[in-house]
Formats: C-alpha cells, structure tokens, sequence
C-alpha cells in the first residue's frame, strides 16, 4: 500500500476524459474513470470534467451540460462542439497515414477541424488555479492538446502514446514535453516516447489497473447470446484504426481456406460489415454488462488482438485474467511486450501466422490453457489497481506543488454536488 | 455587459491569441460575458472565415446582434485576403457598415498597414469611414498612434494607449536551470535567443550574420525559434534561408516546428540574451515576455519598441555592425577583428586590391554564402567541407512538395465547386506537378552526385600530397639537398 499520508492528498483533481458514461468502449476513458474513483477512494477531492457527449462516433451531446454527481462522482460536463464538416480533416488524416509531411498549419486544421470543447478551455482558463492537478488524456485528443497548455504545470497526461502517424506531429512536441508530467503504462511506450521526443516532460512507467472478476460463467454467456461451437472474441472500436478490417480478412483467411472451424464473437461499437461468406462466422453481441463481458472472455478459444496502435491493451488482460490466450499482432510493439514477456500467447504477422497461431490452439487445447494461466499470473502480478494508484499518487504529489491558503483544503470523499446546474 | 471578441485565439499558434485569451479571462472575471470568435476554428466559441471578403462581414453583421460591444484584435493578414485596394477598400466599407450595428466597438491594433493606406485616397477614405464608427482605439505605443492618425485621421479623443503587456502571465513555472536542461543548453552556455514567427520584417538572418562575426567562442550559441505564420512562397523562402544560413555555424541552430506558449517561454527564460533584430515591427510581444522573466534584450531601433521598451533592460542598435558589436559586448567577446577593420569606416584607407575583396567577401556573407569568420577553426576541417557539399543537394531537396490547396470555405456550396474543379483539372495539373517534383528530385540528385565526385577529387588529392609528403620525407638527406 502506498505510503503517503492523508495530510499530502490536498487540492482538488481534475480528471479530464474526452467522454464519460457507465457505457463508454474506450481504453483511455475507462482507465480514467477507475482512476479518478481510486483517488476519490483513497480520500483526494476529485471531480471530472468531460464532454456532454458519449459517442465517439457521433459526439452528441447526449448528456446534460453542467454539473451533477454520477455514480458518486462529481462530474463537470461541457459541450462538444463539432462545427466543421471534417472533410479537410479526412483529406489531411490520409495524407499523413500516407507518410507525407503535414505543414503546421495543416497540422493545426487537422487537429481543429473535429471535437472542440471551448467552454471546458474557458472553464480551465477562469479556474485552472482551483485544481492541484488536471489529468488528460489521452494525447490524441483536443481536449487533451488544447486545454493542457492552459495551465501546463499543472497538466498531467495519460498519455496513451501510440506508434502512429499523428504521434510524429509537431504540434505535440510542446504537449509531451513541457506538461508537469507524463503517465505511461508500458515500457514499449516508454521507449517510444523517447524516440519520439528526445526531452520528454517528468514522467513514470506507471502501468494499469485491471479488475479482476470473482467469477465466470462461459456457458452462461453461450446460452445468453446463442453462441455455439469454439469461438474467437474482439473488444472494441470496429473501425480501421483498431485493424477490425484486417482482422476479417485475416479471420477469412482461417476458417475458409485454413478450414478452422470458428466464429469471431465481437462486442463494441462501430460496424460489423463481415466479407462475402463470413456473414454467419461473425457475430455482433454489440455491448455487455460486465458480467456478460467476463463470461465472454472465459468462452473463447483466444482473444485476438489486431490492434497496432494500443498504449497498454487492457483487453488482452481481461482476457488473461479469464484465463485464456491471446493472439495478438506483432507490429506495434506493445501487445507482442505483453504476449512475449508472458508468454501469454502467440503473436502474428500476416494471415498465414494469424491462421496457424489459432490452428496451434485449436490442435492443442493444453497448450492453450497453460498460456491462458500464464496471462493470468502475468495480470496479476503486474496490473493491479492498488500498485497503479500508489504510482500515480506518488508522481501527482512529485510534480505538481500542494495547494496553499483556501485550496489547500483536505480531500473530500463526499460528492459536493446533488443535481444538475446549466 | 455582452461582449463579442474577435481574434485569432488557441490552440493556434500566435502571440496575438496569447494575448487575447489572457484579455478574455480578465475581462470574464470582471464579470462580462464574452464569446470569442476566431478566423479559424479554435477554443473559441464561433469562427469565421474572414478570407471570404465584404460577405463574411454580410455574416459578421448578423453575428453582432445582441451585443453590448464588439472589440477587435487587429492586424491585417486576418481579415483581407489579398493586396488589392479596391478589395480591401469593400471590405472596410463593409466593415463600416457592422460597426454601425454595435452600440461600442473597440478595436486594439496590433499591426496596420500605414504606407499602403498613405498611398491611395480610395483606401484611406474607406478606412476612415470604419475606423470614424469605432468608439475606442487602442495602440500601444504614441508613435503608432501618431502613424495612425496621419494614415486615417479620426478623432484624436477616441484613441488610448496601454501597455503592451499589461495582462501577461507567465507560462511556464520551471526554474531557469530545469529550462535550460529540458532544451539541451549546457549550464556554461551562452545562449543568444531569436524567437517568434519567422518571417522576413522580423530579421532573424541578421542576428544569424552578427553572430558569425563574433569571435572564437564555443560557448556562445544562438537559436532561432519558431514557424511561419504561413506555408507561402514567401515565409518558406525565408525559412529556407535561414535553414541554410544556420547550417553554416555549427554553434547556430533553428529550432523551426510548433511552439506552444509555455514552450515560447521556457526558451525566453532559458536563454542569456534575447534578440530582437525586426526590420520593421511597432510593438513586441517577445519584449514584454523577455520582460516577464527578467532577461535582457538586444534590438534594432525600429516602430514603437523604444517607447514600449520604457526602462526595460533593453540594448538597441541601429545597425548591423551594431548589433553585432551589443551581441559580442553581451557575451563579453571580441568581434573578429577583420569584420570591424573592414566593416569599421576604414575602407578609404585600403588599397584598391584589398577593397574590391573586401566587397566581394561582404557580398557573400550577405547573400549567405560565407558567415564564418575565416579564423574559425571549424571552416577549413574534412569534415566541414563534407557538409558544405551536403547543403548543396540540401537546399534543393527542402523546397517543400506541391500540396493541391484544400478546398475549404465558409461560402455554401463553394467548397463542392472546389473539388469539381480540381477533378476537372487534374489530368492536366497532375502531369505537372509530377514533373515539378521529378525536376527538383532530377536537380538533388545531380547535385548529390557532383558532391560524391567532388568528395573523390579531394579525397585522391589529398591522397597524392599525403605521398608527395612521404616520399620527400623518405629521401636521404644529402638527396633532398642536391
């Protein structure tokens, strides 16, 4: 347990996720949820300060803007606006995935040129010196771009750095490197950073909390949703970036010419559009309570991993904990740390490995389960909230200075707020 | 009171924005409501696209309802589109028009383009008819103001002054030393700093020329910092020039990339000196932020900076030779002195020979051609000369490619039109901005490989005299004396 004392958790702490909802599907913004309970547990005076909206896709503003207390938690919600057609956005997004040198002004129409949230900017701008810490995250973002720099000593960042094209954009050269500190949840990511920006803002290897559930029922989950016969699951965005449609083809790969016989179990949001042939194969259990979620986990063959661009990868871990593989991608770095560092899993390079890897576990059920429970070992040596908290703890009170006078007042575990106000 | 602010404002990069989002958070707490509306989308509430021309103020006029006052951060280059009088004579005019729709309108000026005005009757009466409705207008230094009133001649009584950086805060709470450390400049350096958008009128490549004459000095650095405002033909030419004159002195560097506020800061409070040598400007807000951390400044006499410098610590100079002369007496250095025998006066007394040289090697320095001082130990290494012959394809391969512009705009319909027309067109445009692109690749190439053959020359002549050398050292002595 961690060794700071009540009397150092003084000031208030902003946590501040693009979205947040009991329902939101997103590394980043479920990870901030736990931490700002965490801290709240553990006696700090925390609220969040969000969007109005929770769908990434559409971003309507779909909760009331204003203040309220949700599950406990004192939640700030401001307006996404989203004013611009993002056609230029498009247009620029795919020529820097192309590899071709943005200007900085493109790079800045890029980045304006989708979510704004002005009244969270004025909100920091009129109230920055209320909080001790304001947590972004994660870099991608425009909340995270531009309100950081409002107030950049007391901006952290869950910085969710990925091996991607927007990474190497100078306009978050400043945002990496002269924010009050950086939270970082692997060594892959740690190294990338470094590669990326040679002078890196304070930062910490801090990891990532997984919760670990009492229990699963893989034959419930079957019953529930209609599933039969061995399946392979997905979690997560279906949209290119998280590589849904080169897992398709990679699926279409294994069980149409390969002859394997399973179905790729997905939940999550975006569209499914499974190719010619697969249309069975695939099935859309959309999104699960919790339960339901770990029960899936447990009923799978594997879970497969196609995503290059992930900065912790808590899937995989759920999938771990349920005690079963991973069949992850190679590119990307931090999944094949994970899968090699575990020895949790196989990893895949093209259709041939990704086919072959699941035909291995297919084959040998034992091998199977042996690296199932070496996930599990792994997870829970490593990714446990308290050891993440007491980081995350030690690292606010590093960087960012206790408040004085009126701030300094000590935590509140109590919600200060009791309904809404516009 | 409901006031509309228009102005550029973060995330973009520019001073001006700074500036306004530390107004606004003043004027907030003051209790106004204020919206902010920017050229471009930003953190501010609304945008709109003022390269539209006299329509986008058809737009303004309907935006402005229901205000109390309308307070505009001025500089030209935000709202006209092009040097046209008549173009931007319409848009004052259409200007004119909205202001006489807001009960108050103030406007700050940043930036006006006085000699433009002076010169044509049509825009100067266009201009004071806008600038006659505005209630309030704010300069920061008198001398502005007087260059104002001459060019556009309102009311003397509707015109203020305020200090410059009456609301700035500073970004960043590192400690000079944590500063220094997080850009790489050593604790023995001393760093001579130009900073801030990088274009032509601000005069970096003077400073980058006054620094090359400072004597032997591995300590002494200089960065430039910062962007141009604008991927144009004219700001990356610049940028290209600088590019190349800082790639002369391995103690120079240009730092060209995004710079946030707290970054612009960091480097100000890291820096020993801060160098300002603009060839035209009337007020600095690098200035005031050199103010704001206490360091010193170098700067050309020019616009309102000496008013606005007050009793800052501020050195000005009036030219070249000066500045290099504050910049060496900064770091406590000599000049080298062949620049102050032939830059010092003397030039009467030199024999014709030495003259014409003397003009010759000025010329290139100018041009950029030769910036270090011929004692510098660096110039003569194989080393240097190899990267001499690098620069040369270098300057080539950084034209930046050709981007087809984007086809944007607030107008309906327009940016439809746009994409038709670039379809309609690119089976002719493509073949030629391939063509562009291969020529500039053809040229690099070529230069690359004169370079490689250059690099053989020396490399076989060097070889030959090392030879020469050896065999006359192998010679018996009673030999070499026959």
């Amino acid at each position: 347990m961690s060794g700071i004392t009540p009397d150092q958790r003084t000031g208030r702490l902003g946590i501040v996720p693009a979205r947040f909802g009991p329902k939101i599907v997103g590394g980043a913004e479920i990870v901030l949820r736990h931490i700002a309970e965490g801290l709240q547990g553990r006696g700090w005076d925390v609220e969040i300060l969000t969007t109005a909206a929770t769908d990434y896709f559409a971003w309507e503003n779909d909760q009331p803007v204003g203040t309220a207390l949700e599950d406990g938690l004192t939640v700030r919600r401001f307006e996404a606006v989203k004013s611009t057609p993002g056609t230029e956005r498009s247009v620029l997004g795919h020529r820097m995935l192309a590899g071709d040198r943005l200007s900085l002004a493109e790079q800045e129409r890029w980045m304006n040129d989708d979510v704004r949230v002005p009244d969270l900017y004025h909100h920091l701008l009129l109230h920055a010196n209320e909080y001790r810490a304001l947590v972004f995250g994660p870099y991608l973002f425009w909340p995270s771009y531009a309100c950081s720099q409002v107030a950049p000593d007391k901006s952290l960042l869950w910085t969710c750095l990925h091996d991607e094209a927007a990474a190497y954009q100078d306009i978050y050269k400043p945002l990496l490197s002269g924010v009050a500190g950086l939270f970082l949840q692997t060594e892959p990511e740690h190294e990338l950073a470094h590669a990326i920006h040679p002078q890196l803002a304070p930062h910490a290897v801090v990891g990532c909390g997984v919760e670990v559930p009492e229990s699963y029922d893989p034959d419930h989950f079957r019953q529930q949703y209609g599933v039969t016969g061995p399946y392979v699951l997905y979690a997560g965005r279906r949209e290119g970036a998280k590589g849904w449609d080169e897992l398709l083809t990679h699926f279409g790969h294994a069980v149409l010419q390969r002859g394997l016989d399973l179905r790729l179990v997905t939940m999550g949001a975006g569209e499914v559009r499974p190719p010619a042939g697969l249309e069975d194969r695939v099935i859309d259990v959309g999104f699960l309570p919790d339960a339901d979620r770990n029960d899936a986990y447990a009923g799978a063959l594997a879970y497969v991993q196609p995503s290059r661009y992930e900065a912790f990868s808590r899937t995989i871990m759920e999938s771990w904990l349920a005690g079963r593989p991973v069949v992850g991608i190679a590119e990307g770095g931090v999944v094949r740390h994970h899968v090699q560092t575990s020895q949790g899993g196989l990893v895949y390079d093209d259709a041939e490995e990704f086919a072959e890897a699941l035909a291995v576990l297919v084959n040998h059920p034992h091998l199977a389960e042996q690296m199932g429970s070496r996930g599990r070992e792994y997870v829970m040596a490593r990714y446990q909230w308290d050891i993440v908290l007491d980081g995350i703890e030690e690292n606010i009170i590093e960087w960012t200075p206790a408040p004085t006078g009126a701030l300094a007042a000590p935590g509140r575990t109590t919600g200060r707020v009791t309904g809404v106000d516009s | 009171m409901r006031i509309l602010m228009v102005s550029p404002y973060p995330p973009q990069r520019d001073g001006i924005a700074n500036y306004t989002a530390q107004s606004v958070a003043a004027l907030m707490r003051e209790g106004h409501e204020v919206v902010v509306l920017s050229p471009q989308p930003s953190a501010a509430h609304q945008h709109l696209d003022f390269m539209a021309g006299p329509r986008s103020w058809a737009a303004m006029s309907r935006r402005v309802r229901g205000f109390d006052k309308l307070v505009i951060q001025w500089h030209p280059a935000f709202f006209y589109r092009n040097s046209s009088i008549s173009d931007r004579s319409a848009i004052d005019l259409a200007m004119a028009g909205v202001f006489k729709l807001v009960p108050q309108v103030e406007i700050w000026v940043h930036e006006y383009e006085y000699a433009e005005v002076e010169a044509s009757a049509i825009r100067r009466r266009a201009a004071t008819l806008a600038f006659s409705q505005v209630d309030r207008i704010v300069f920061h230094s008198e001398s502005e103001r007087d260059m104002f009133l001459e060019a556009v001649p309102v009311d003397r009584s509707r015109t203020a002054l305020s200090q410059h950086g009456h609301a700035f805060l500073p970004r960043t709470s590192m400690t000079r030393e944590q500063a220094r450390e997080s850009l790489g400049i050593t604790p023995e350096a001393f760093t001579f700093l130009c900073i801030g958008f990088i274009q032509r009128h601000k005069g970096f490549d003077r400073a980058v020329r006054a620094f090359a004459r400072l004597g032997d000095s591995p300590q002494a650095r200089l960065d430039v910092v910062g962007s141009t405002r604008l991927e144009e033909p004219e700001f990356l030419a610049y940028l290209n020039e600088l590019e190349w004159l800082t790639g002369g002195d391995p103690r120079t560097t240009l730092h060209a990339g995004y710079v946030s506020d707290e970054l612009f800061d960091r480097w100000i409070l890291a820096s020993d000196v801060v160098v300002l040598p603009y060839r035209e400007i009337w007020s600095s807000g690098v200035l005031e932020r050199a103010a704001l951390f206490d360091r010193p400044v170098i700067a050309t006499r020019v616009g309102g900076l000496e008013e606005q410098a007050a009793h800052r610590r501020v050195t000005f100079v009036d030219d070249d030779l000066a500045l290099a002369q504050a910049m060496a007496d900064a770091a406590g250095l000599l000049l080298d002195p062949e620049d102050v025998g032939t830059l010092g006066g003397e030039l009467d007394e030199l024999p014709w020979a030495e003259l014409q040289q003397a003009v010759v090697r000025r010329a290139a320095a100018l041009r950029g051609g030769e910036l270090r001082s011929r004692t510098s130990p660096a110039a003569s290494t194989p080393a240097r000369r190899d990267d001499d012959l690098d620069r040369a394809s270098l300057l080539v391969r950084r034209v930046p490619p050709y981007v087809t512009p984007a086809p944007t705009s607030t107008r309906p319909g327009v940016p439809a039109a746009k994409r038709l027309i670039q379809r309609l067109t690119a089976w002719q445009v493509s073949p030629l901005v391939s063509r562009v692109d291969h020529l500039q690749a053809a040229t690099a190439n070529s230069l690359a490989l004169l370079a490689e053959q250059i690099r053989d020359l020396r490399a076989s002549s060097d070889a030959d005299r090392t030879s020469g050398a050896e065999r006359a050292n192998d010679q018996p002595v009673d030999e070499a004396q026959d």
